[in-house]
């Protein structure tokens, strides 16, 4: 079994519910995200349009994470996932740094490292991940890549020419995909991030960061 | 007008993302290179002086092994301050994981240090041929310790900039470097100055390579991949880190190679001396710069 993730983001139309349930369903501290969506605006108004992508563990099967963490703290599971043992986590950050999708952090309330795990805990009790039940478009699409006959595979077969990951030039090949993606959407290098200018005002940090 | 509304079509905004970590690897991480590359330098000094100036740099074995133990202490401190569950280290040692550069740089470090702290017992014995046997281990050992960290960069996917096999020489050199450095202030009078010459020329040698490295990374880097080129645009021109980047390289490599040829042509160890104490000083300004910059550049 090797479980994955696809994201059809013609279909995400950015409403987060994905965020809240992850936040909700894992109880997340705030200021810290284990799935978090992307907004990018394109073009001269009025010709503009608005890209939502949301971003989480790409549970690659060649994690930088897993490799560079010296406990084993974040380790492969049967099914595949990337999942992480925060009791023996030692809160290095060398995963934090080796991650090249930004997807891991350290939590601010038990001083380690955490991260999306497609809810592995709801797996185990044959439950979809939050974020796939909370999206009310089915824009998120989860499951077994081995079964050709999931919808993630059948997803993928019909989409092959449109299938999309982040950072392929990094090998190591992630098991998140995406769908009708494009350069803006999944390379941070291709947009600008101008100072003080995200929506919902200025989003304040408490992360145990740089010199805690 | 805001700078979206401005940007021509083909031009994108993040106007939001929530996922920008910050500085995850602090000056803890700095201290503890820095303090690396003396506590490893000084023993490969030693091992060099011992074979090319033995009567003096015979009075230097007990001198050594104490700055040896006290860095590397220093870099095992901070390397503990740097977790954010420091009392969990033992957990390296229990359920060590032998893909990552940390597990093994650490099972290294600790029986470097357990090496370490027999030298000092042997030098304050005066047992020296038993020294100069454990010595030659210890030195051994001391070349994949001050590369460990080279390594681990390494395995850091997500920054592009810390490139192998360039952090290794860097790593290396760092160590001739500040060793030198270190050993032409230890030295003080029991030195000769012909073994301080040697010094001097490692010290210069070492900073022309680093400088040179530097700058190939600074030139030619961009031109191989966009991550690098985005990275590099910190120290060039307006970025927020090219003070600090070209202060370090002036303290650090070109002022001490000038010193050190001014020192030769007027045989002036204070010059020398001077020139020792600002490649110590600026080598903490180069490894923080190169440590950070690759850190500010957003992942998502």
């Amino acid at each position: 079994m090797q479980l994955g993730f696809l994201v059809d983001l013609h279909l995400c139309m950015g409403c987060k519910g994905c965020e809240i349930a992850c936040k909700v369903e894992n109880e997340v501290p705030l200021s810290t995200w284990r799935l978090r969506v992307k907004y990018v605006d394109v073009g001269t108004f009025p010709e503009t349009k608005r890209t939502f992508t949301p971003l989480r563990c790409n549970h690659c099967e060649n994690a930088p994470c897993e490799r560079i963490c010296p406990v084993s703290a974040l380790h492969y599971i049967d099914n595949g996932i990337v999942n992480i043992d925060k009791e023996r986590c030692i809160g290095c950050a060398g995963c934090v740094m080796a991650c090249p999708y930004g997807a891991i952090y350290i939590d601010p309330q038990t001083n380690t490292a955490d991260k999306c795990t497609y809810c592995a805990h709801r797996i185990a009790s044959s439950m979809m991940p939050a974020c796939v039940v909370a999206c009310p478009v089915e824009a998120n699409i989860f499951g077994d890549l081995d079964d050709a006959t999931s919808n993630i595979s059948k997803y993928i077969q019909q989409n092959q020419s449109n299938i999309q990951v982040r950072k392929p030039e990094k090998g190591t090949n992630p098991h998140h995909y995406y769908v009708n993606g494009g350069n803006v959407a999944l390379n941070p290098l291709a947009s600008f991030r101008p100072e003080g200018h995200d929506l919902f005002g200025k989003i304040t940090s408490n992360m145990p960061i740089g010199g805690h | 007008m805001a700078a979206h509304e401005v940007l021509a079509a083909t031009n994108a905004v993040v106007t939001l993302d929530v996922g920008l970590p910050g500085i995850v690897w602090p000056w803890l991480v700095t201290v503890n290179m820095w303090a690396k590359s003396i506590g490893t330098g000084v023993i490969f000094m030693l091992f060099l002086l011992l074979r090319m100036h033995p009567d003096s740099a015979s009075k230097l074995r007990l001198h050594t092994a104490v700055v040896a133990f006290a860095f590397i202490n220093i870099f095992l401190l901070f390397t503990l301050a740097d977790l954010h569950q420091p009392f969990r280290m033992w957990h390296i040692f229990f359920h060590p994981h032998w893909t990552s550069a940390i597990t093994i740089g650490s099972f290294m470090a600790s029986a470097f240090l357990g090496l370490l702290t027999l030298l000092v017992f042997l030098a304050w014995k005066k047992n020296d041929e038993t020294y100069d046997k454990v010595l030659l281990w210890v030195t051994i050992l001391a070349i994949p310790v001050t590369l460990y960290t080279a390594a681990l960069m390494a395995q850091c996917t997500a920054r592009e900039l810390w490139q192998m096999p360039t952090e290794s020489a860097q790593m290396i050199l760092a160590a001739l470097l500040s060793g030198s450095a270190a050993m032409i202030l230890v030295g003080g009078d029991k030195l000769s100055y012909e073994a301080k010459k040697t010094l001097g020329v490692v010290l210069g040698l070492s900073a022309l390579m680093a400088f040179i490295i530097y700058m190939s990374e600074y030139i030619f880097g961009p031109m191989k991949a966009e991550e690098v080129a985005a990275v590099i645009e910190y120290i060039k021109g307006d970025g927020e880190w090219t003070v600090a980047f070209w202060l370090g390289q002036w303290i650090t490599y070109i002022l001490p190679m000038a010193l050190v040829l001014l020192s030769r042509s007027s045989k002036s160890e204070s010059i020398l001396k001077l020139a020792a104490i600002l490649a110590l000083v600026g080598l903490a300004i180069v490894k923080h710069v190169w440590l950070v910059i690759p850190q500010l550049l957003p992942m998502s």
